[in-house]
């Protein structure tokens, strides 16, 4: 059984416009998710694409003081943490 | 000797043998000390349950609560296609979705992502695609591997 991205002339579909996302949802407090910021990122955008309202970027900095000093100074490969 | 003198004498030898006899009731043992109180039995340890994936479950549409509206094994091509995961337990969990296309012998991947978590309990995470030029007519499967095992997986189709 082959597997791997479809090539022209070989009858399988093109799937190289696929769009994906996650999100993951609890009532138990406590609970985060690994986020590695990449370039452009800021604590709203991320707020607004992972927790859906930017105004909650003071509740991803308040769960990582410990590595963000600095709301408005993130950096690219830095792991925090997106609460639940 | 005179019989009052005799008489006197008696009542004061009986005086003193009362005297004699009276003892002192010897002091009341003193009670025996309370048995301590038994120490409380200490508290069982927590079970830990470790994170476990408990459904998968394939839907066109999430409602508020991130819960399948509809689940479905069927799909149009202007879908997008949810796969719902529900974990119970706690701790560190890698969920992936890897989502692929089968025709005869042949796979072809579709999409693959990736969370990492650590859970406090019960989550519910969505793994969601979508293709603006609609989905190629077939087979299809979603695999959620959790911290690189296999835990669900579930075939739908596109009509």
């Amino acid at each position: 059984m082959s597997m791997g991205n479809s090539n022209p002339g070989d009858d399988m579909p093109d799937f190289s416009d696929v769009s994906s996302g996650s999100t993951t949802t609890t009532s138990s407090a406590g609970s985060f998710k690994e986020y590695t910021i990449v370039a452009g990122d800021s604590l709203s955008k991320i707020a607004k694409r992972e927790l859906g309202d930017a105004n909650a970027w003071h509740k991803i900095f308040d769960a990582n003081k410990d590595i963000i000093k600095d709301p408005n100074k993130i950096f690219p490969g830095q792991k925090i943490k997106i609460p639940l | 000797m005179t019989p009052n003198f005799k008489s006197t004498l008696a009542l004061v030898a009986l005086i003193a043998l009362s005297a004699c006899s009276k003892k002192e009731a010897p002091p009341a043992p003193p009670p025996p000390p309370a048995p301590a109180a038994a120490a409380p039995a200490p508290a069982p340890a927590p079970v830990v349950e470790p994170v476990s994936v408990k459904q998968l479950v394939l839907a066109n549409k999430l409602g508020a609560d991130n819960k399948a509206v509809a689940p479905a094994t069927a799909f149009a091509p202007a879908d997008t296609i949810f796969a719902v995961v529900e974990t119970a337990g706690t701790g560190k969990a890698t969920l992936k979705a890897l989502w692929t296309f089968h025709k005869g012998d042949k796979t072809a991947q579709v999409n693959e992502a990736q969370e990492e978590l650590t859970l406090a309990g019960p989550a519910s995470t969505e793994f969601h695609i979508s293709k603006p030029s609609g989905w190629p007519k077939g087979d299809y499967q979603v695999e959620i591997f959790l911290n690189g095992t296999s835990a669900a997986t579930e075939k739908f189709t596109v009509k």
